[in-house]
Parts: structure tokens; sequence; C-alpha cells
């Protein structure tokens, strides 16, 4: 008996933690998602981070005239800035951080032979999930194209990842909104001011 | 735990009412060991036969002590939900514990029946050690394993009508622990409900896991629920199922609109239209900011000193904003940090009705204590078409959202500075 006494601390640490660890892991894909995303200081660093690499994005354009700061950067600047505010808790965050580094080509080389892998993964999948249905299964790879870094993850995780990059998503659309008013509105009223 | 232990064996010498308490304190893990310990007492009236599954049973129960210590360590939210549903079956391990011998048996029977399914499981992941442990522990019950298989089925007979006594049975007895391999996991079968996972020894169980801690594979421990297939396979299958429906009711929260929706595929679809609509929100956003950023220089000062100061809005102060244009930079940041601070809050207030969010400013000097009070955004109404609508859909999204506390503000003035300002 003294010797079940004297192995206890081990199991209980481990229980305690596993209890700590239930306690968070059950509130952990939605509440801790909500609170991330939704929390205004989140928002406040994502824009001030936005606004600097969009200086450096123009400074950069300025300097090459070919490249224009055109839609396309500012969304990539957009979204780099995006997974880093992610920092790298989340499959989508790293993979648009990966995406980045590499260069276009070398992207779709792999893309292309990352189809060709799931193909073939597919197959060995359908035959011990029988209870998908086509259709379901096609939204599915729909949602994984959707989600960056996302294609071949299993569906808890796609829809764990989905669920952050939704309002990850959001967070960016209200900032870009707030930065979008921001600098329209004042040549809007630079505008008015002369004309009236 | 080790303090837990000494309650449970309190919980043992005084039957009754201790239980509840500290059952509730207890994890899974505490109690299959208390569990276990009534096995083992009950087994120490066995015959001889049994004794020798009592100590397969033992290794067992070293098994499923270091398996669930090494799992404690893994990061995996979703092995804990049964614990929930669990917690509330602990205080009924009591009254079932003296109620029938026949349990013991019954679990001692599933603990062989287990053993050949963590023979299974050990072989998934490449652990050594503990497939070593495993062949130790099999070994001896491979033996009896087929009387203790068909012993098994018979007393399921008797374990159903049993099962009709407990009042427990019908909640939901799932247990899942840390599982590396989500894809390939085993599952190790604990049929049916409480009392099968009896541990024979504490003392034994935890020299075992001492001696195999060096690795130690994550498993996921279902329980088959009653009147269910105790199949591993579609053990699994249900633990995936209920996994992926938890995460889909987590993205039904999210997405706006999808509360009236049941089932998968038109789950999918929203999400994936909704995915999509907000990435195309982002472009937009792109574009415009992109029209806009040969701005962002050079006006940005200028930019805050015309927002502070529109001609048409007389009230501001003018004064105590050029003071501060001298540390430009700091303004620019705290203006925006300001200002997105007070659309958020904002786009909660206007959410249903208008596709304005309104801007005031405040007195430019006391601007980090009143930018909470009364500074908000105002703006001219967008007039392309689909800013409108993206405004109307923030506003949806936000409203779903937004729990903020906003405080008053006045509104219905800067609403006609606004439309002024588009008039002129």
């Amino acid at each position: 008996m003294a010797a079940s006494f004297v192995s206890n601390p081990d199991p209980c640490l481990d229980s305690s933690r596993k209890k700590r660890r239930k306690v968070e892991d059950d509130r952990n894909p939605a509440s801790t998602t909500q609170v991330r995303w939704r929390s205004d200081k989140e928002q406040r660093i994502y824009s001030t981070k936005l606004v600097e690499a969009l200086r450096r994005v123009r400074q950069g354009s300025s300097s090459s005239p070919a490249a224009v700061s055109g839609g396309k950067i500012v969304k990539e600047a957009a979204d780099r800035v995006l997974a880093v505010a992610a920092k790298g808790t989340t499959r989508w965050s790293r993979a648009i951080l990966r995406s980045r580094l590499r260069l276009s080509k070398r992207l779709q080389k792999c893309r292309k032979a990352r189809v060709t892998g799931d193909s073939r993964c597919k197959r060995a999948d359908v035959r011990r999930e029988r209870r998908r249905t086509p259709a379901v299964q096609k939204k599915v790879k729909l949602l994984s194209q959707l989600v960056p870094g996302c294609r071949k993850a299993p569906l808890p995780n796609l829809l764990e990842e989905t669920t952050d990059y939704i309002a990850a998503l959001e967070m960016q659309v209200r900032a870009m909104t707030v930065l979008t008013e921001l600098l329209s509105g004042a040549p809007a009223a630079n505008r008015l001011n002369l004309t009236s | 735990m080790n303090r837990a232990l000494p309650e449970m064996l309190n919980c043992m010498n005084a039957p009754g009412g201790l239980v509840a308490g500290n059952c509730t304190d207890m994890t899974v893990l505490d109690r299959q060991r208390t569990r276990m310990r009534w096995q083992q007492d009950q087994f120490q009236q066995q015959p001889q036969q049994q004794h020798q599954g009592y100590f397969g049973g033992n290794e067992l129960n070293g098994v499923f002590n270091h398996v669930p210590i090494q799992a404690s360590q893994v990061q995996n939210f979703q092995g804990l939900i049964g614990l929930g549903g669990d917690l509330g079956m602990g205080q009924a391990v009591k009254p079932d514990l003296s109620s029938e011998n026949g349990w013991t048996e019954l679990g001692y029977g599933s603990c062989r029946f287990e053993m050949n399914n963590i023979s299974r499981t050990f072989s998934c992941p490449p652990k050594v050690a503990a497939e070593t442990e495993s062949n130790n522990a099999v070994a001896p019950a491979k033996i009896s394993s087929p009387a203790g298989k068909e012993s098994f089925k018979k007393r399921k007979a008797d374990k159903a009508q049993n099962n009709k006594a407990v009042a427990e049975d019908d909640s939901s007895d799932k247990r899942m622990k840390g599982c590396a391999e989500e894809g390939d996991s085993k599952i190790t079968e604990q049929n049916s409900t409480k009392n099968n996972d009896r541990e024979s020894s504490a003392d034994t169980s935890k020299e075992n896991s001492k001696a195999s801690e060096v690795q130690k594979p994550d498993y996921i421990h279902v329980r088959a629920r009653r009147g269910q297939a105790t199949d591993s396979h579609s053990l699994a299958e249900r633990v995936r199922r209920e996994k992926i429906s938890e995460r889909m009711k987590y993205l039904q929260d999210l997405v706006p609109g999808c509360n009236k929706i049941t089932g998968k595929a038109g789950m999918l679809d929203e999400i994936i239209n909704y995915v999509q609509s907000l990435q195309r929100q982002v472009e937009f956003l792109s574009m415009k900011l992109a029209a806009v950023n040969p701005r962002l220089d050079f006006n940005i000062d200028d930019l805050f000193t015309k927002e502070m100061f529109p001609a048409n809005m007389a009230n501001f102060p003018t004064i105590g904003m050029s003071s501060e244009m001298t540390s430009s930079a700091y303004l620019q940041f705290n203006h925006i940090q300001q200002l997105l601070q007070c659309s958020g809050l904002e786009s909660g207030i206007t959410s249903p009705d208008s596709a304005l969010l309104r801007r005031s400013i405040s007195a430019p000097i006391s601007i980090p204590e009143t930018f909470v009070d009364t500074s908000c955004f105002t703006q001219v109404q967008p007039p392309t078409t689909w800013d409108a609508d993206i405004q109307n859909l923030f506003n949806v999204e936000f409203h779903q959202g937004r729990t903020a506390q906003f405080p008053s503000q006045p509104f219905t003035g800067s609403i006609e500075a606004s439309n002024l300002k588009m008039e002129m």
C-alpha cells in the first residue's frame, strides 16, 4: 500500500493537469477562437501592423515603379499580416506564411503534386469511411481548398481550422473597412472642403 | 491523484454518501482505479482460474494506467469530453460494485477482451517498450482469452439485464483520452458501463507504469453506449462523428444564418459560401485600400487633421488638435486605435438599422480619456452598392458576436452632419 501512495504524485499531477486541460479543451475551439479574434485589442494590433506593411509595400513599389501596389499586393500583404497575427498556432496561418516564402511557380508545382497525392490517399480513406456521401465529400474538398493549408487535413481538423479562419477573416474585414474609410473618408472631406 | 486515492480508499471503507462528493473530484483514471480495486477485492474470493486472468488484468491495468498518464501529457481536447458524462456516472459506482458479483466476472472478461485489443493498439504506434509490455501482458491472458470471450458473450446477456437495474445506464458514457495519431487511432473497448474497468491493484499497476514509462502511446478510450455496436470500428467511427458534429456546431454559431439548417451538406454549403464571401470582401477592400494607398504616407497627418476638423462640423475644437499634430506618428496610431475601437463598439449599436457608422470626434486633448465616451465614427454613406451591402453584412456579423458594452453616444447630431457633408 505504501508503494501505491509513493507513486501517487505523478498521477496526481497528471490528473490535475488533465483536469485543467479538460476545462480548457472543452471550451477550446469556440470560445478561445471568438475571444481571440473578436477582441478590439487584436484588431488594433492587426491594423497597426497592416498600416506598416502597406507603407512598406508602397515604399517598395515607389522604388520600383513597375510594381504598382495593386489590389492583389495589398491583399497578400493583408493576409500575411493576418497570418502573423495568428502567431502560428493555426494551420492556415502557417500555410500563408509558408507560401509567401516560396515563389509562386514553385507553389503551383507543389499544388499539382499535392493533388495527385490527395487522390491516392482518398481512395484509401473512402474505403474506411463509407458513410460519407459523395456530395458531402465534394463540399469538404471545396472547403479544404478555400482554407489555406488544409487540403489534406482530416475533417475534424479542417473544421477547427475553418472556425479560426472565419473568425480571423471577419476581423480582417473589420480592420480593413475601418482603415479604408479612414483613408478614403478624409480625401472626400478634403474635396468637400475645397469645393464648398 | 495522491490526494484522491486515499479519499477513494476512504470511500470504499465507508460506503455511502462520501462517494458522490469524492467521485466528482476524481478523474477517470482515479475512478478506474477504484473500480479496479473493488475488482481486486472481489477477485480474491474467486477461484484459481480467474486469478490468472486477474493477473492478466493486473498487467492490463498497468497498461491502462500508464497510457492515460502519458495521454494526459498530450494535447487533445476531444479526449476529455466524455469525462463530463463520466463524472455523473461516478456516483453510481458504489451501488453497482456492491450489487452483483457477476459484474466482476464480466469486467474481468472484458479485461481480457481488451487485452487483445491492446495488443492491436500497441502495434499501431511504433513504440517498442509498450509492445514488449503488451506481449508480456497478452501472453498469460491469451490462454484464457477464448474462454474469456465466450464467457464475455454470455455475461453480456446478464449484463444487459443488470443494466436495466442501474439508473445511470442511459447517460452517455464515453471516455476519450489523447491520441496523437487521430487518423489511425485504434480504440480500446470497454464494453458498456462503469464496472468493467476494475483495476486489480494499484501497486502493480503503478509499478508497471513506472517501468514502461519510456514510450507511452496515446489512445482514445471509448465506452460503447448501451444498445449500440461495440465493434472497434464502429466505436472509432462514432468518436469521429462526434468530433465532427461538435465542430460543426461551433461553426454553426460562427456562420450567420445557419441556425435553421440541419445536416452536414447544407451546413457545409453555408460555410463555404460564407468563407468565399469573406474572402471576396477582403479582395474588394484590398483593392480599395490600394487605390487609397498612395495617400498613406504624406497624407496621413493631413488626413487626421481633416478628419478632426471637417468644415461643416463646427462644434469640434480645432486649436487643441493642432498642438497635437506635432507628434503625428503617435497621433496616427493613437487615432487608429481609438477609431478602431470605436468602430468595433459602434458596429454593434448600429447594426440592424443603418449602414452608417457614425463618427464624432471628442475633445482632442483628452483623447485617451474620452475616446471611449464620445469618439465614434461618422461616415459618408458609401455611394457604391457593394459597399452598402458589405456594410450591412458587417453589421450583421458584428451584431452576432458583439458583447461589448458601449456607452451612449450622440448620434442624431452626427447623422445630420454627415448628411450635410453629403449634400456638399
